[in-house]
């Protein structure tokens, strides 16, 4: 072996040992997922049993399939109301340079930096008053609202950079720009469309902040409310419990093995130019 | 019938702006408002001043909370920057396979925090869980590390950090990729060793990066709820709870008047050292221009 390829032992050492820390507990979980309960609980074997009735243990007494259909319903509401609106917003804010659109601007900017936390005991009030409470609606407009800011600025930035030659060429022809955001501005968004969708779309899937207090039925329970509650319901049944957190992790997991290009540029964009 | 659309453009932000000030302004500022209250959550808020506050001071389980929540984000922050910014040293340079532990590194960002946690507590619990037993195996004795204040907050922090260091790391190697390669080539020709190329050129350069994630990691640290909810529910006792756990118990408990006192209180804790290390980057990066 040559000098060259000698040094380079650490760094393969390290990625191998980062590479472990990140697939490991994954494996010991499919490991608990599949255990076989007849074979006692102490010794985990390295091999998997392939037990698979645990899964299905775990999808019917969770009631994930519920959950599944109400994070789906919750989370595509919430995503078609964040970017009708933030587009909207981004492009007006993007164009015209008004008192009244740097205002907002600002708002939005500043309100990016307050968590859900600080605001959920009033909203949760507010929505007791709206009789928004274990309501798909209620759920919908919070986590829309919330992921506003955020994608205002990713909109808005788009929009400025892309320049308006094309939205001119219909001004032209007699469109008004209202007309011509939906006509010719609003398909040429799809590259941050699909930020906002996946990035936004994620947080709101996963969310567990808000849903715990809007969603108190068991009826209308998220995902990550019915394995939190699944776990402490079941708390003696390890191999169905992991099986069930398996079946939580399975949509945001597969989401982003899909649209990986999208998760990065959703991320990063913004966050380089600062 | 013809609608003119002429001046429509001006007012796009206001659906969203409207929207956004019904289900977020308000609420922050009701909160404000209740803050001064003893309000039960159904009958008439009574205004009392200041004595939520003042409450809040003498609360020992909220003060705790506090020491927690702080202790939490002085841990979780710090290590979250510096194993974002060393993954992403590492894994930019080019070797085979990359793309694919870089993946992996980051795919448990996208799980929701509270099945993470769930899936951390089954692996931790004491005399049962995986990695406990194969410590135990190697006969490391972790005695029982929930159980402990010390121990558990550590364990909470690493859970913390071992889910989100994925996403720090992506947002550093955006920065990194953003270097031209001349820069590091005209350095090259200098002679320029590698810690003068690392502090006058990648740490420049990296920037925006690092503001963007010492910021986030800071509000996303301080307002934790789901890793500790998960791992602990916040036991022993009080021991590992949060502020934000706090609120909502408080919420739930009748106390919704204080609890949006503590959460105005949180606001601050926030805002404070958020609004100085934004201050202290930017004059830093002032020095590097």
């Amino acid at each position: 072996m040559n000098r060259l390829a000698l040094s380079k032992i650490p760094r393969y050492a390290a990625v191998m040992a980062v590479t472990l820390a990140a697939v490991t507990p994954f494996y010991a979980l499919i490991l608990i997922a599949l255990k076989n309960p007849e074979g006692g609980l102490g010794a985990i074997r390295m091999v998997p049993d392939f037990y698979l009735l645990n899964f299905i243990t775990a999808w019917e007494k969770s009631r994930m399939g519920r959950a599944f259909a109400n994070s789906l319903v919750i989370t595509a509401g919430a995503v078609f109301l964040v970017v009708f609106l933030a587009g909207m917003a981004g492009y007006s804010i993007g164009r015209v340079r008004s008192r009244l659109n740097r205002v907002i601007f600002m708002i939005f900017l500043l309100c990016m930096m307050i968590p859900g936390i600080i605001n959920t005991v009033p909203l949760y009030t507010l929505l007791i008053r709206l009789k928004g409470i274990n309501t798909y609606w209620a759920m919908i407009a919070v986590l829309g609202v919330n992921a506003l800011p955020f994608s205002v600025f990713l909109y808005s930035g788009f929009i400025r950079a892309m320049g308006g030659a094309l939205e001119e060429a219909a001004l032209i022809d007699g469109c008004s720009y209202f007309d011509s955001y939906w006509r010719i501005t609003l398909p040429l968004l799809k590259p941050v469309t699909a930020s906002v969708v996946i990035l936004q779309g994620l947080g709101m899937w996963n969310n567990y902040a808000q849903a715990v207090f809007f969603l108190q039925k068991g009826s209308m329970r998220t995902i990550p409310l019915a394995i939190s509650l699944f776990f402490k319901q079941y708390g003696a049944d390890w191999p169905v419990m992991a099986a069930a957190a398996i079946l939580g992790l399975i949509p945001p997991v597969a989401a982003f093995l899909l649209f990986q290009k999208f998760f990065i540029q959703g991320i990063t964009t913004g966050a380089v130019k600062g | 019938m013809h609608i003119n659309t002429a001046n429509w453009h001006k007012y796009m932000a206001l659906p969203a702006f409207l929207l956004f000030s019904l289900f977020f302004l308000f609420p922050l500022f009701r909160g404000l408002q209740l803050s001064f209250t003893a309000w039960d959550g159904f009958s008439t808020p009574e205004f009392i001043g200041l004595r939520n506050f003042i409450q809040f001071f003498s609360d020992k389980r909220a003060l705790g909370d506090m020491k927690t929540t702080l202790l939490f984000a002085l841990g979780s922050a710090p290590l979250l920057n510096l194993c974002g910014l060393s993954l992403a040293l590492l894994l930019n340079s080019g070797f085979r396979g990359r793309h694919l532990v870089r993946s992996l590194v980051y795919l448990p960002a996208v799980i929701s925090p509270m099945i993470m946690g769930s899936v951390w507590y089954l692996l931790l619990q004491p005399q049962r869980g995986i990695f406990y037993l194969w410590l135990e195996r190697v006969s490391v004795e972790p005695g029982n590390w929930m159980l402990h204040h010390g121990s558990a907050l550590i364990l909470i922090i690493l859970v913390n950090v071992w889910q989100y260091a994925g996403m720090t790391m992506i947002i550093y190697l955006a920065g990194l990729q953003a270097i031209p390669e001349e820069q590091y080539e005209a350095a090259a020709l200098e002679g320029s060793g590698r810690w003068k190329v690392f502090r006058y050129i990648t740490l420049p350069w990296l920037f925006p990066s690092i503001r963007i994630n010492v910021i986030t990691n800071i509000i996303g640290s301080l307002s934790v709820f789901e890793i500790i909810l998960a791992l602990t529910d916040g036991g022993p006792g009080y021991a590992t709870e949060s502020l934000s756990i706090y609120i909502m118990r408080m919420c739930y408990g009748n106390k919704t008047g204080y609890s949006t006192a503590v959460a105005i209180i949180l606001f601050f804790i926030i805002m404070v050292p958020v609004l100085i290390t934004l201050r202290g980057l930017n004059r830093m990066g002032e020095s590097y221009e």
